[in-house]
C-alpha cells in the first residue's frame, strides 16, 4: 500500500502514512485527519518556524529516541563525533542524514532506508546479536 | 596482477580502523589497494555503484563500506575484520 499525506483539521499536524492516526498525537482529537495532496502537505510543513537541528540537537534527539529502547547511543565519544560529522556532511552534500558507512544507490525508496536512524534492528549486525550494533555503530545494544 | 579496490568513507569508523591495517599489509606484502572514498567523490561513488550486483550479494544486500573488491574476479569481502583475515583474503586474490 502506498503512503499518503493527512492533515489534522484541528491543529494542522501533518501525517505521512498508509492511514491517519486514530487520535491526533498533538491535540488528542479523534478522527481528525483528512487526506491532502503532497503539495498541500509541503506548504504546511515548509511554512512554519525554522526547526533545523544543530548537531547537538540531533544528538539529544537520538538520546531521547533510545531512552525507551533496548539500544543506546554509542558511548565511545570519538566514534560518535566521527559519525555525527559524517551524518551532517551527508545531509549538507546529499540532502539527507545518510549513514556514513553505506552508499546511496540513487533509488529514492531504497535510499530512504539509509537515513539515520535507519531500521537497523533487522540488520545482521544487530538482530539476535549480543552486543549488536547498527552498521555504522552509532547505536549499540544495551548490556 | 589482481586489481584490488578498497571502497571507504571518510567518516566511517570501520574504514578508519581498517585503513592502517591495509597500509600495513601494503608495506609488508608489496601489494597495493586502489582506495576510493565514496561520500566525497561522486566518481568513486559511481564506480562502487557499478559493482552493486556483486557487492550487494556479499554484503547484506547493500553497498557498505569498507568493501574490498577484486576488480578482475569480483571477489568481495566487506566490513571490519582483523589483520589476518584481511591478509588471507588479499593473498588469495593472487593465488591463481
Amino acid at each position: 500500500m502506498k503512503k499518503r499525506y493527512w492533515r489534522c483539521f484541528i491543529c494542522n499536524d501533518i501525517h505521512y502514512g498508509i492511514a491517519p492516526p486514530e487520535v491526533c498525537p498533538t491535540c488528542k482529537v479523534a478522527n481528525a485527519y483528512v487526506e491532502v495532496t503532497a503539495e498541500e502537505a509541503r506548504k504546511f510543513l515548509g511554512g512554519g518556524p525554522d526547526t533545523t537541528f544543530a548537531p547537538a540537537d540531533f544528538r539529544k534527539a537520538i538520546e531521547r529516541f533510545t531512552a525507551g529502547n533496548e539500544f543506546m547511543v554509542n558511548p565511545d565519544e570519538a566514534k560518535l563525533a566521527t559519525l555525527l560529522r559524517g551524518i551532517f556532511e551527508n545531509e549538507d552534500n546529499h540532502g539527507f542524514k545518510f549513514c556514513p558507512c553505506r552508499l546511496r544507490t540513487k533509488d529514492w525508496e531504497e535510499d530512504l532506508r539509509l537515513v539515520c536512524p535507519c531500521n537497523f534492528t533487522i540488520h545482521e549486525t544487530y538482530k539476535d546479536v549480543p552486543g549488536g550494533e547498527c552498521w555504522c555503530g552509532l547505536f549499540v545494544r544495551r548490556k | 596482477m589482481a586489481r584490488l579496490l578498497m571502497f571507504h568513507g571518510r567518516e566511517c569508523p570501520h574504514c578508519r580502523k581498517m585503513m592502517p591495517l591495509v597500509e600495513k599489509l601494503e608495506a609488508e606484502s608489496g601489494m597495493a589497494f586502489d582506495k576510493r572514498e565514496i561520500w566525497h567523490d561522486e566518481a568513486n561513488a559511481d564506480l562502487m555503484r557499478s559493482y552493486r550486483p556483486v557487492i550487494a550479494a556479499k554484503c547484506g544486500g547493500q553497498l557498505r563500506v569498507p568493501t574490498f573488491l577484486n576488480a578482475d574476479t569480483s571477489d568481495v569481502v566487506c566490513g571490519e575484520m582483523d589483520y589476518d583475515k584481511l591478509k588471507a583474503w588479499a593473498l588469495a586474490q593472487f593465488a591463481n
